[in-house]
């Protein structure tokens, strides 16, 4: 009965499995002394998972009774998955002096949040979409409150946990009302039930409950509320991981659902995500402008970023799941160029509010100018990658005909520009309040080099990456 | 294969660029060199491709065209038309003396060029490119990075030892509205994109496409004013002119001879090249509306600049009233108001780098631009003085100098259709002449004051060179407008026609004979009619 084949496919997954024990075991039996190293022990792993992932032959299959789909549009968000978390990884250990003990558990909670990821990436049945955010969300709950002795870290771990609980429980009830109706979890099954016949309410319902359950995720309002408190205090890199490697998960999610399962009810969806997307992207650039804590801000920022991403996800084209698996690539290196700066500069600058910027350019001309590559690329500036995504996203809604939306979202450009540059004001106009230079570590500048590369890459060279894209990201 | 012109005169400042990105920041000679070479290689590469334009076939000449992006279908295209080709040279010209008088910048020389040299890449790009993504790209490109030339190596502007704005307000005003501004535009051209169907962002594939297919009259109706309003931030248009003055006077002064010499045209530039060539009904329909709003700019900016005691102001505001005769000429729809238009915006620029770059010498020695404290400036500063007096003379439109003949064709372009507009054009010209006039009197005569006996002049043949060069590009092209003119005619002649096939031509015309080039008006008037 059991066949050889279908643990090829789950080579990335299990050897990211492996990895978890790996790291728990070095965790309890190396010396304190020898720990240091742990972050390339997790490197390994990765550069395993994605030697895994290489090998994978390209074409379409599902495994395991159909609850899992190995496609091209796995392998890309797998691919950005494995990418995000290799450099949440060296984030760490720039980090690592404020986890104290316990580095290889943390390494051991990132690589399960990655198995999460992984899951949803190829998830075709509810349950297994269940479990993919809950496994995603269980260790971004521990990983938020690692700083025990700081009262904010463990203020933003209970804060997501009761809020995150809230919105799994919208999910399950979503889940279980559309199992219900189809009386299956799967993701063809209930495909193929609601294209045809009648659509009863409890669907609907369901369906809707389902989005607010991931619409937590990307951090869309109003399912929001969690994210400034939740990214002032939790460890950054743990809010790197969330900002991208957490919403990308919830775009993945949804974009296998709304595009797949709920393809046939496009017309009922596309308006309201246009409508939420709005909201949500002058609610987060407008809220961003008064705030005083970066991280603060970047949250605030990545919520106006989600709206972008709904945005693409309204226009119901090809074009527009292009532009957001563009968008989602940009933001990727873009937003951790800016995390990784934070996190390099945060010792020697000493502290997070926007004030400990001032005169950054006078101490350390690669970290700002890699902030300031990083954010005006959030920004969306040519000739950096942010511009493209936002090009690529405003071009497919005014194809799909929503032109007030497209409006809207040019017009936050703008208002993103303004904090955005208020950090850059900071950085270069203002005085330091002392010019002692920062000292980089060698794998800090090789990272951030490689992330600016990557931005000014995928802002000037576009082809390349877009055809990739669109050929991966059909349905 | 030879080297495009169009990609040498671009790369050339992007290339230098990275260049001095890449030198070690102890050493601001070199990097100072390195901006030299690489803005007199763009000087050359523009005065050669205006040199070799051949009017005789017009349209789109030294193009390179690189496929970029295949859905949806971008391509890298270059070249120049007969209006491109002019502006190009005046970007040359502005930045390559831009880059001379930065010279006088001390301070974090290496990011300084960098940026300043990024600029230049930008506004190159613009006026170069023909293809609508790049236009966008390069457009936003040549705004950014303006917020830390301004911000780092600018000034507050202070009135008796108050700052009235700082210069990180003005940075972050002129940003805002300049990226505002760029984002209406885009849905615009995204929507005309869209509508047209026609698939690609190929400028002249799309202006082909839509002259076989126009776009319906209710569409392009809604579509201009975007373009109008968007690119019109920049132009700058009345009421949305407030940013441009402030950024002036706050920028370092060879910022401000870019800014105010080459990137206030960008907008005039982008509203001829997308809004006029593309939305021709459009065009017809909104024009009036841009003539009326364009004699604000005259008569409100010159008043304004009037009431100014800060140097920097006063010619800010200037230029916001000379780019209103832009706007004019643009809006007359005679192949006359718009030769005269473009023709302004070379003169114009050449003029207002020359005045900023002399207010900055006499910034940087004298350590005031408050104009009551200036006075008898004429006996420490002799050379200055006297580009002083040539600059107010060309901004008041004397004879002799390019502004006059420029003038002259856009009121003569606008007389029939907009004869009172034209009435308040040329009292604007009065205005010009009392504000620049009590500017040089109240720089530069008088007695000497003692309190400016340490003040240096321009002495050495170097530092003379930016004034030099201005002068007599302006000179030049005053005294021997023929040529140019001939080459924007080539391509504004075609434009016009298609927005206003049946405009008669003026009866006055014959009395400008001397100054119109009559064989290229023979020449076109029956190829462009009705095949």
């Amino acid at each position: 009965m059991i066949a050889a084949a279908p643990w090829g496919l789950l080579s990335v997954e299990l050897v990211v499995c492996a990895w978890i024990l790996v790291m728990l075991a070095a965790d309890l039996l190396l010396p304190q002394s020898r720990k240091a190293s742990l972050w390339l022990l997790a490197l390994l792993g990765i550069a395993a998972a994605t030697a895994c992932l290489l090998q994978q032959s390209a074409s379409p299959q599902e495994t395991f009774q159909s609850v899992l789909r190995l496609d091209p549009f796995s392998r890309y968000f797998k691919g950005l998955f494995l990418l995000t978390t290799a450099i949440v990884i060296v984030m760490t250990k720039e980090f690592r002096r404020h986890l104290h003990v316990h580095v290889g558990a943390f390494y051991m909670l990132l690589f399960t949040a990655l198995l999460g990821t992984l899951i949803l990436a190829s998830v075709n049945d509810f349950l297994l979409l269940f479990l993919g955010l809950e496994l995603l969300t269980f260790s971004l709950y521990i990983m938020a409150a690692y700083l025990r002795t700081d009262t904010r870290s463990v203020e933003a771990g209970m804060k997501y946990l009761i809020l995150g609980s809230v919105s799994s429980g919208f999910l399950v009830y979503g889940i279980a009302l559309l199992y219900g109706f189809a009386g299956s979890t799967n993701f063809s099954v209930i495909q193929h039930a609601l294209g045809s016949g009648t659509i009863p309410v409890t669907a609907q319902a369901g369906m809707f409950l389902i989005f607010a359950g991931l619409g937590f995720k990307v951090a869309a309002v109003p399912f929001h509320l969690w994210v400034p408190d939740v990214y002032e205090g939790a460890p950054t890199p743990v809010v790197a991981f969330l900002s991208v490697g957490s919403k990308m998960a919830g775009i993945v999610a949804m974009l296998r659902i709304l595009y797949g399962v709920f393809a046939s009810l496009s017309s009922m969806w596309a308006a309201i995500l246009a409508l939420l997307s709005a909201a949500t992207m002058l609610y987060g650039n407008l809220a961003a402008i008064p705030q005083t804590n970066i991280k603060r801000l970047l949250g605030y920022s990545s919520i106006g970023h989600a709206g972008y991403l709904l945005m693409g996800l309204s226009t119901v084209s090809a074009a527009g799941v292009t532009a957001v698996g563009y968008y989602l690539l940009a933001y990727l290196f873009s937003n951790l160029a800016v995390f990784f700066v934070v996190i390099a500069a945060s010792d020697a600058i000493g502290g997070e509010t926007l004030d400990d910027y001032k005169g950054l350019s006078k101490r350390s001309g690669v970290l700002a100018g890699a902030l300031f590559i990083g954010l005006l690329s959030l920004a969306g500036v040519p000739p950096l990658a942010g511009f493209i995504g936002k090009l690529l996203v405003l071009l497919a809604t005014v194809e799909s005909g929503q032109l007030w939306l497209a409006a809207i979202g040019a017009v936050n450009v703008a208002i993103s520009l303004y904090y955005y540059l208020m950090i850059v004001k900071r950085m270069y106009l203002d005085a330091p309040s002392t010019t002692a230079p920062i000292a980089l570590t060698g794998t800090t500048k090789i990272v951030l080099a490689f992330l600016v590369f990557g931005i000014l890459m995928l802002g000037i060279v576009q082809q390349p990456f877009l055809q990739h894209i669109a050929s991966a990201l059909q349905f | 294969m030879p080297l495009p012109l169009s990609l040498l005169i671009l790369l050339a400042p992007a290339i230098g660029a990275l260049l001095i990105g890449i030198t070690p920041a102890n050493q601001p000679a070199l990097i100072r060199r390195l901006a030299v070479t690489c803005s007199s290689i763009s000087l050359v590469g523009a005065l050669i491709a205006i040199a070799t334009y051949n009017t005789a076939t017009g349209g789109y000449q030294h193009q390179l065209f690189i496929p970029w992006v295949q859905t949806p279908k971008i391509g890298f295209h270059l070249g120049m038309d007969g209006i491109s080709v002019v502006l190009v040279l005046l970007h040359a010209l502005c930045g390559f003396t831009g880059v001379l008088i930065s010279y006088g910048i001390k301070e974090r020389v290496k990011e300084y060029f960098f940026f300043y040299l990024l600029l230049i890449t930008g506004v190159f790009g613009v006026f170069l490119a023909l293809d609508l993504f790049f236009f966008y790209f390069f457009y936003e490109m040549a705004v950014i990075p303006m917020y830390p030339l301004i911000g780092i190596w600018g000034s507050d502007v202070q009135e008796q030892g108050v700052v009235r704005f700082s210069k990180e307000y003005a940075a972050m005003k002129l940003t805002i509205y300049l990226t505002l501004g760029a984002v209406v535009a885009l849905i615009g051209l995204l929507w005309l994109y869209v509508s047209s169907g026609a698939n690609t962002f190929d400028l002249v594939e799309l202006q082909q496409h839509l002259s076989n297919v126009p776009l319906s009259s209710s569409l392009q109706w809604k579509i201009f004013p975007l373009l109008a309003i968007g690119f019109g931030v920049i132009a700058p248009m009345w009421p949305l002119h407030s940013w441009s003055p402030i950024g002036h006077a706050a920028a370092p002064s060879p910022v401000s001879m870019l800014h105010a010499g080459v990137l206030m045209k960008l907008g005039s530039y982008a509203i001829i090249r997308l809004a006029l060539g593309l939305l021709p009904e459009g065009a017809r329909l909104w024009l009036p509306w841009l003539a009326g709003l364009s004699v604000m700019n005259m008569i409100y900016g010159g008043f304004v600049a009037m009431a100014q005691k800060d140097l920097k102001l006063i010619i800010g505001y200037s230029s916001s009233s000379h780019m209103g005769y832009v706007l004019f000429g643009i809006a007359c729809l005679t192949p006359l108001g718009l030769n005269g238009a473009v023709l302004l915006m070379f003169a114009h620029g050449l003029m207002t780098a020359l005045a900023f770059a002399l207010v900055g010498h006499v910034y940087d020695e004298t350590h005031t631009r408050y104009l009551p404290d200036l006075g008898g400036l004429a006996h420490q500063l002799p050379f200055i003085a006297g580009c002083g007096v040539v600059a107010a003379m060309a901004s008041s439109g004397l004879p002799g100098f390019a502004n006059f003949v420029a003038e002259l064709l856009v009121f003569l372009g606008g007389w029939d259709r907009y004869p009172i507009p034209v009435i308040c054009g040329v009292f604007g010209v009065v205005i010009t002449a009392i504000y620049m006039l009590r500017v040089v009197r109240g720089m530069f005569f008088g007695e000497a004051k003692p309190a400016f006996a340490h003040v240096h002049d321009v002495v050495t043949p170097f530092q003379k060179i930016p004034y030099i060069v201005l002068i007599v590009a302006l000179l030049g092209v005053g005294s021997w407008p023929q040529p140019m003119l001939r080459i924007i005619d080539v391509s504004s002649r075609p434009l016009i026609d298609r927005i206003a096939p049946n405009t008669p031509e003026p009866q006055q015309l014959a009395t400008t004979a001397s100054i119109v080039p009559i064989d290229a008006q023979q020449s076109h008037r029956p190829a462009s009619a009705h095949p």
